[in-house]
């Protein structure tokens, strides 16, 4: 390990230290050792780079060379309604520079048995309710800077849906950073905590959102747990600006023929890593992983999954697509692990990428690891260009060269646009599919 | 009458390998011409070389279209100036709706011709009318271009761009391959309706049978990359009954 890296290493526990006694929950002993426990677990691991297996071709420089602060107040308080992607009439709430934000959250009028609550909050009133939650220990392989978050948090959203209860409408997550007085690269470790009830259902959006112009890093951990037959849709909006990052690592636990999907929009930022672990806990426990990426200029995004197939029945649907443009990279890892006994499983694991610049770069690795013998499972991965037959046919019908491009980029993406149930959500991404098609930059 | 196409001693390249020895065709508003010739006589990098097509090269000759010289046209100028090529494969394209890509295709025409964009409720009412006048189902309208339709309606789907795009000179190319009788039937009523005597139609086909049901004004024979002989619609009856063999043997003495 480099001498840089080493006092990197260092200057996070030290900032995590200097922030401890104002950080939530902080009189709770359990809560406390919790906290140890993580940074314990983030120092062993060590901080990510090149050499690190699971980050060799992943840039996590931007990240490990920056000096951050932890997150300041603001200066100015974003006016992020405008600039959100998505439709404003979901229930909404908001977390920004790490810190929930009330007056901007909108979250009245939930059914019976359903609760959107901040974490700092909750750490307040109630902290018994997650201690079972927040003590449960964070994996050590390769989660670094999610153990960090585990230490570090000074808030979160606490969404509990009882059983058998159902959100009218969707939760908007809105994670908004923006510059604080100092003008210093920030770092915001925020934690989410999504508890589902037996029989309940919710769909949930996150979207982040940068606006500064000094490098903002959001380091969100978000833990899923779905009780029997519940059911949770989880979306994702990742559009950082030039300076901002993401680090998102989900721990997602399944229960019995409950059903998890996540939907991951990337449309931009200096990294964004996804971290998805997936523990399909329960017999018949069900989960799709989509995503869909679009870069250009040096953006990186980098999605790492493992499903464990712990119980039997189990299915596993995965499509992951990027576009990729100029100097762009994308990073896919997809590990299926299928546990002795969980027979009858059923999985797929599908990246699929379209390259529209030489200079553009992915790496995916769908693998498996099966230790059951009753089992089907499919893995692929491709990598491809525009099909110059079908440009030609375009073309041949009076479509500019330009307009059949994007055609055909749009075409590639539409696929994961469909797998989106909501109506109004997948509108917006067509937009927003339609605003980053390459030739758009040269207008 | 002028001519809409004149195709004089025109030479092309596919892959480094001479296809087009010297190939001569005119072609006038209103005029049905089908080129019939064996399988690698050059019929294929005719339509391909016609419509623009990457990868075929023409090395000597020249095409006239609407008295311009048609290859100094990228294949969207082509298309836009009236050009319609109604591929052997046509391509399947998952993600892009036939209907929209119509209304792409509708709209770069009509603003080619300094025309205004057609709104979607007037371009919808438009292709129903064409779906049905071509006898296609409008649900295809909203399935992806050409994903998983039979040979049938990736034929009938060709003609149907065309009755939309309503061109000066149509050039179909094997469109009555892999068709059964019924489709195939389907399909030459689809292009008798668009007859008309401002538009010209260039049959390209290896067989007489779609010569049934579209009659054509002239008949050419195509081998070795030129054009061989040409005639009235009984030259096709009798390449029917003989197959192509005397022509080449008419040929080889000359």
């Amino acid at each position: 390990m480099s001498p840089l890296v080493a006092d990197a290493s260092e200057r996070f526990a030290a900032l995590f230290r200097a922030e401890r006694d104002r950080l939530p929950g902080g009189g709770l002993a359990w809560l406390n050792a919790s906290r140890e426990a993580a940074l314990d677990s983030f120092q062993a691991q060590g901080l990510p780079s090149n050499r690190v297996e699971g980050w060799r071709h992943t840039p996590s420089r931007a990240l490990t060379d920056t000096e951050f602060i932890a997150a300041e107040k603001p200066k100015v308080r974003a006016r992020f309604a405008g600039r959100a992607l998505c439709p404003v009439d979901f229930h909404r709430v908001v977390i920004q520079n790490g810190r929930f934000q009330g007056d901007d959250s909108r979250v009245t009028g939930l059914p019976e048995g359903v609760s959107v609550l901040s974490l700092a909050d909750v750490l307040r009133d109630d902290p018994e309710s997650l201690r079972t939650e927040l003590s449960r220990p964070i994996p050590s392989d390769g989660l670094a800077f999610a153990a960090l978050a585990a230490a570090s948090f000074r808030d979160g959203i606490v969404v509990c849906v009882a059983r058998h209860a159902r959100l009218d409408r969707p939760i908007h997550m809105i994670l908004s950073s923006a510059d604080g007085d100092s003008g210093r690269p920030q770092a915001a470790h925020v934690r989410v905590l999504l508890i589902l009830e037996d029989g309940a259902s919710a769909e949930i959006l996150v979207e982040s959102l940068s606006d500064g112009s000094a490098p903002f890093w959001t380091n969100l951990l978000t833990s899923v747990v779905l009780g029997e037959g519940a059911s949770l849709k989880h979306y994702w909006l990742q559009h950082e600006n030039l300076t901002g990052a993401m680090t998102a690592a989900t721990l997602v636990t399944v229960g019995r023929s409950a059903r998890y999907e996540s939907h991951a929009f990337n449309f931009g930022g200096t990294l964004i890593r996804n971290d998805l672990r997936v523990r399909l806990a329960g017999a018949g426990a069900d989960c799709a992983l989509n995503g869909l990426s679009l870069l250009r200029g040096d953006e990186v995004v980098d999605h790492h999954t493992v499903v464990e197939h712990a119980c039997v029945g189990g299915t596993t649907r995965q499509l992951y697509k990027a576009v990729l443009d100029e100097r762009s990279r994308f990073i896919f890892d997809g590990l299926v692990d299928v546990h002795p006994g969980a027979q009858k499983t059923d999985a797929s694991v599908y990246n699929k990428n379209l390259l529209l610049s030489e200079d553009a770069d992915v790496h995916t690795n769908p693998e498996f690891k099966i230790l059951a013998d009753d089992v089907s499972c499919k893995h692929g991965g491709a990598i491809g260009q525009l099909s110059p037959e079908s440009l030609f046919y375009l073309r041949s019908r009076g479509i500019g060269s330009e307009d059949a491009r994007r055609l055909l980029v749009y075409a590639f993406g539409a696929e994961m646009l469909e797998r989106v149930g909501l109506e109004q959500l997948r509108h917006t991404l067509a937009d927003a599919l339609h605003a980053r098609m390459p030739e758009e930059n040269l207008r | 009458m002028k001519n809409l196409l004149k195709i004089d001693n025109l030479q092309a390249k596919v892959g480094g390998k001479q296809i087009l020895k010297g190939l001569s065709l005119e072609v006038r508003p209103g005029e049905v011409h089908a080129i019939m010739g064996p399988n690698g006589s050059g019929k294929s990098t005719l339509s391909y070389v016609l419509a623009g097509r990457d990868g075929y090269e023409v090395t000597g000759g020249s095409v006239e279209y609407q008295g311009r010289d048609l290859m100094t046209l990228s294949p969207e100028e082509r298309a836009r100036e009236g050009l319609f090529l109604a591929f052997q494969y046509p391509v399947e394209i998952p993600g892009v709706s036939n209907k929209y890509f119509l209304k792409a295709a509708y709209n770069a025409l009509r603003k080619h011709r300094g025309e205004p964009e057609l709104d979607a409720g007037a371009f919808l009412k438009l292709i129903k009318e064409k779906a049905k006048f071509v006898e296609m189902d409008p649900a295809f309208l909203n399935r992806s271009i050409n994903e998983g339709f039979s040979g049938g309606e990736k034929k009938r789907n060709e003609i149907l761009q065309m009755a939309v795009l309503e061109p000066r000179l149509a050039l179909l190319d094997e469109t009555d391959s892999g068709l059964d009788i019924d489709a195939l039937k389907i399909v030459a009523n689809g292009i008798n309706k668009l007859r008309h005597p401002d538009r010209a139609v260039v049959l390209v086909t290896h067989y007489q049978r779609l010569l049934d049901y579209i009659v054509p004004d002239f008949v050419h024979v195509l081998s070795g990359g030129r054009i061989v002989k040409s005639g009235g619609k009984e030259l096709a009856l009798q390449l029917e009954k003989e197959g192509y063999g005397w022509i080449d043997a008419e040929k080889a003495p000359a």
